[in-house]
């Protein structure tokens, strides 16, 4: 790498923020994937806008090809860039809450910031963000939006983005001073030009790196109700979801969870519920009275069709409720759980609810032939979790995952590895797509994009990015070898 | 030829656990500002903390990474204090243990850097280890000086007749004039409940906690089995740490060693004499008081009743909490050879954090438990614009119950 190059660097950035030596490079060569992070020259931590400004800026100058990394919890890889070559810029040191504002019910914060540590900060201003599949610990909100909001729950939330373009231009989205040059507060997203905050999100961080996000607040619900039912057909458990997104929308005080037999074997003190089907529904208000009836209507619906009370389901829906003034203790599927069920072959699917009953059965069935053929190499599948949710009143979001017991073997790894690259192969031919514009997975999404889509996403990276130097590798060249 | 990576092919399994998620630098609760106090006080690489550390052994591992003389910053920089393993939560569905075991990954990283390149290790490390070789005590005190706390209390040397507590006072609190009275109080309050503990004097033996810690495995495997065996000729049916890393040593590896005797840390053996009412706390100590829970004692023992069922057994003491307390609490910054990396400087300022964060709880004075916690600690109080004091538990229980000289 230049010389001229790190000395400018270590300028903008501060020398104790860039690092070279190939112990911190080696590092960062990993993410919460299979798939690997990043081959990187040079890594920095900027601290500001105006820091990835200049280092953009600089970069661009010298044709160094940059990755962005928020908090490293991609599934499916980063962008490969230049292996050897890139600047990585790890953007968790960007972790400010710029602005709470109760009163226009917005918080802008820096967009490395990690979503716990963001929607504790909402609660204690008596506000909370929707984030239903966010790994809310490890994910920064920047990665969120860039790879994953698609399915998250926030993207519509997202006012305003400022982000820095491949040659270290400032821009800033949305209704407010990025298209008002006499406002001061950002406070709608489509005011005043097109929705370019869209065009940032979900882009794989290929278009800008955000380093500032205004998300619209949503009052923190003082109740929570949850009711838990078992169902033996799926059928029965598409119907509800259907009745349920008719109405009211699951997104973001309603939300409706269905967990399959694996998820329930493992739930069960005694193995049992491999038949089943748990629909988890909370309902999520401001007094109690609202917020029973809102149960209380969601129960008629489910007894309707045949949904089924156990008492231990029963007592875990009352420990999940939550009072005014009471602090449920309970927090469910952490990622710790995940992470103790084994090496995880991820399989998740969004698909429009329509098609649920037809596609969810090929799903599952494609998962067991793949946990056989594991059988028949000697790996075994320890764990099985299915979950779906409807994400909006048309989609569906979910999983279909397997957990292999972890063994320190390089074979295991390429193995899963494999599964969850075929799988999403395989669900591409259905026509699903995932959620994630991440690593490998953007790639396979490309490649099912039609001309015109490529067309215009090609125009604008080239507009913005002439020298293709940010988080190249993502959407439209050919995938590297996959992996550390 | 010896396998350079021996230490961390036995971690393998551990290694091997881990996602890579991240939760390990990243987590955030109302309970846990932030979970790896030195990511905090450094300029925050991965490497810093535990998700970095290990995708790097498994690069030396797999062969993907060479070891270099970098490889020290990422081995040494790190307190041991265990806090990623409790907020990974990632957990045996069995047996309910922490499935990714930073400590033994780190301390197996150490050990290999040590074992094939000690030259890139640095001066600090290697002294301690020299001074083990040459005193028996990594801090360099003679034998000869390691019963000097004891001067006049005329404490019945082991193996002897009718003694069945062993009072094990460790290298740190021998070789720092500063601890003497401590360990002094120690004994006059045990006294003052009827107990006349048998100490081993000069031929006390270090524990070997500070050697497996920065990474000398084999020296502190020898050790462990000599002391095992003189330990267990010492003929006491109990033996009471004052120094929670011997406590935590003594308890793990020595246990697994063979050690007949029970072990016990000097604050839960006060606490079952306060609760037998063989020790009557009279003296009131109104004061706001916030204890640190040593990792040794919390998170690596499980010890976090005890010395609150002893602070609130003494009059007028009231007990304040910091946000991330018991296994959430942050490391004083002492932990795993810390004061020696950097010459101490981070040390010292995750200490003033440790600190802060207790003032804000509204405490006036901070309390620990062990020798390491307080020294760092108090070396940081003495530089705060606003000094706090900085106590053992000890040093509370002496001055409430009537103790005789």
């Amino acid at each position: 790498m230049d010389a001229d190059f790190l000395t400018d660097l270590r300028a903008i950035v501060g020398d104790s923020y860039v690092v070279t030596d190939p112990v911190a490079r080696f590092a960062y060569r990993q993410d919460a994937s299979l798939f690997g992070g990043t081959d990187a020259a040079v890594i920095a931590r900027p601290a500001s806008t105006d820091e990835v400004s200049r280092v953009m800026a600089l970069a661009f100058r010298h044709a160094v090809p940059v990755v962005v990394r928020g908090g490293g919890s991609s599934i499916y890889g980063q962008p490969p860039g230049v292996p050897g070559e890139n600047l990585l810029l790890d953007m968790t040191r960007m972790n400010r809450i710029l602005n709470m504002n109760p009163q226009g019910m917005t918080v802008t914060a820096e967009a490395g910031i990690i979503m716990s540590r963001l929607q504790h900060a909402c609660n204690s201003a008596g506000f909370y963000l929707f984030v239903p599949a966010a790994p809310v610990h490890t994910v920064s909100l920047g990665g969120w939006l860039s790879g994953a909001a698609g399915g998250g729950g926030i993207w519509w939330e997202i006012i305003s983005i400022t982000a820095v373009l491949p040659d270290g231009t400032v821009v800033r989205t949305g209704g407010g001073p990025g298209t008002h040059v006499r406002q001061t507060e950002a406070y709608s997203r489509i005011m005043g030009g097109p929705d370019f905050t869209g065009m940032f999100i979900g882009d794989g961080g290929s278009f800008g790196v955000k380093t500032e996000v205004t998300v619209r607040l949503l009052g923190l619900p003082a109740v929570t109700r949850a009711s838990i039912l078992v169902f033996r057909s799926l059928d029965r458990v598409l119907d509800l979801m259907a009745r349920h997104v008719a109405r009211v929308s699951p997104h973001p005080f309603d939300p409706l969870l269905v967990f399959g037999p694996g998820a329930n074997e493992l739930f069960s003190a005694d193995g049992s519920g491999a038949d089943l089907f748990t629909v988890m529904a909370l309902m999520q208000g401001h007094t109690p009275a609202e917020t029973d009836a809102r149960r209380d209507a969601f129960e008629a619906i489910a007894d309707e069709l045949g949904g089924g009370h156990t008492p231990e389901l029963d007592a875990l829906a009352g420990m999940m409720s939550r009072a005014p003034d009471q602090e449920s203790e309970m927090e469910m599927f952490g990622l710790g759980f995940f992470n103790g069920l084994g090496l995880a072959a991820w399989l998740p699917f969004n698909m429009p609810r329509t098609r649920m009953a037809e596609v969810y059965p090929l799903l599952v069935q494609w998962r067991e032939e793949r946990i056989a053929e594991a059988g028949r190499r000697g790996f075994e599948c320890q764990a099985r979790f299915e979950f779906m949710a409807p994400s909006d009143q048309c989609s569906v979001t979910g999983e279909v995952d397997a957990f292999f017991k972890d063994v320190p073997s390089l074979e295991l790894r390429a193995f899963v590895r494999e599964m969850i690259l075929d799988y999403q192969k395989f669900t591409h031919e259905l026509g699903l797509l995932d959620v994630y514009n991440q690593g490998m997975m953007s790639r396979l999404n490309a490649a099912c994009w039609s001309d015109g889509y490529r067309a215009l996403y090609s125009t604008v990276k080239q507009a913005i990015d002439p020298k293709r130097i940010l988080n190249r590798g993502l959407w439209l060249e050919r995938p590297p070898e996959p992996g550390v | 030829m010896t396998d350079p990576l021996q230490s961390l092919r036995r971690c393998a399994d551990t290694i091997y656990s881990c996602r890579s998620c991240g939760m390990c630098g990243n987590k955030m609760t109302a309970k846990v500002p932030y979970v790896c106090p030195l990511r905090e006080a450094t300029p925050g690489f991965d490497h810093f903390y535990a998700r970095g550390k290990i995708v790097i052994a498994r690069g030396l591992l797999e062969g993907a990474l060479e070891m270099t003389s970098d490889l020290a910053e990422a081995a040494y920089g790190c307190m041991l204090c265990g806090n990623c393993m409790t907020q990974c939560g990632a957990t045996d569905r069995a047996t309910a243990e922490p499935l990714v075991d930073t400590v033994r990954i780190v301390e197996a990283l150490r050990a290999d850097l040590l074992r094939v390149h000690p030259e890139w290790v640095a001066e600090g490390y290697r002294s301690l280890l020299a001074a083990t070789r040459q005193y028996d005590n990594p801090w360099g005190a003679p034998r000869s000086l390691r019963e000097k706390w004891c001067k006049g209390l005329d404490l019945p040397r082991a193996p002897q007749a009718g003694c069945d507590v062993l009072l094990f006072a460790g290298c740190t609190i021998a070789s720092t004039p500063a601890l003497h009275e401590r360990a002094r109080k120690a004994v006059q309050v045990l006294r003052a409940a009827g107990i006349n503990p048998a100490i081993m004097g000069r031929d006390e033996p270090c524990c070997a906690s500070v050697q497996r810690r920065i990474g000398a495995a084999d020296m502190a495997g020898d050790m462990v089995r000599a002391n095992v065996e003189q330990l267990n000729a010492a003929g006491c049916s109990e033996i009471v740490a004052l120094c929670a890393g011997c406590a935590n040593m003594l308890a793990g590896d020595y246990r697994t060693a063979g050690l007949k005797a029970r072990v016990c840390h000097i604050v839960p053996f006060l606490a079952a004499l306060l609760e037998q009412g063989r020790l009557v706390p009279r003296n009131a100590y109104p004061h706001a008081v916030c204890y640190h829970d040593p990792c040794h004692l919390g998170r690596h023992m499980g010890i976090y009743d005890q010395p609150r069922a002893v602070l609130r057994a003494l009059p007028g003491l009231s007990l304040v909490e910091r946000t991330a307390t018991r296994q959430n609490t942050l490391c004083c910054g002492a932990g795993g050879g810390m004061r020696v990396f950097e010459s101490g400087t981070l040390s010292l300022d995750i200490a003033r954090e440790g600190l802060a964060s207790a003032r804000k709880a509204g405490a006036e004075v901070m309390v620990s438990a062990c020798p390491f916690c307080e020294i760092n600690l108090d070396a940081a109080a003495q530089v705060l614009a606003e000094p706090m004091q900085v106590l053992d538990i000890i040093d509370l229980v002496h001055a409430s119950v009537e103790v005789r000289g």
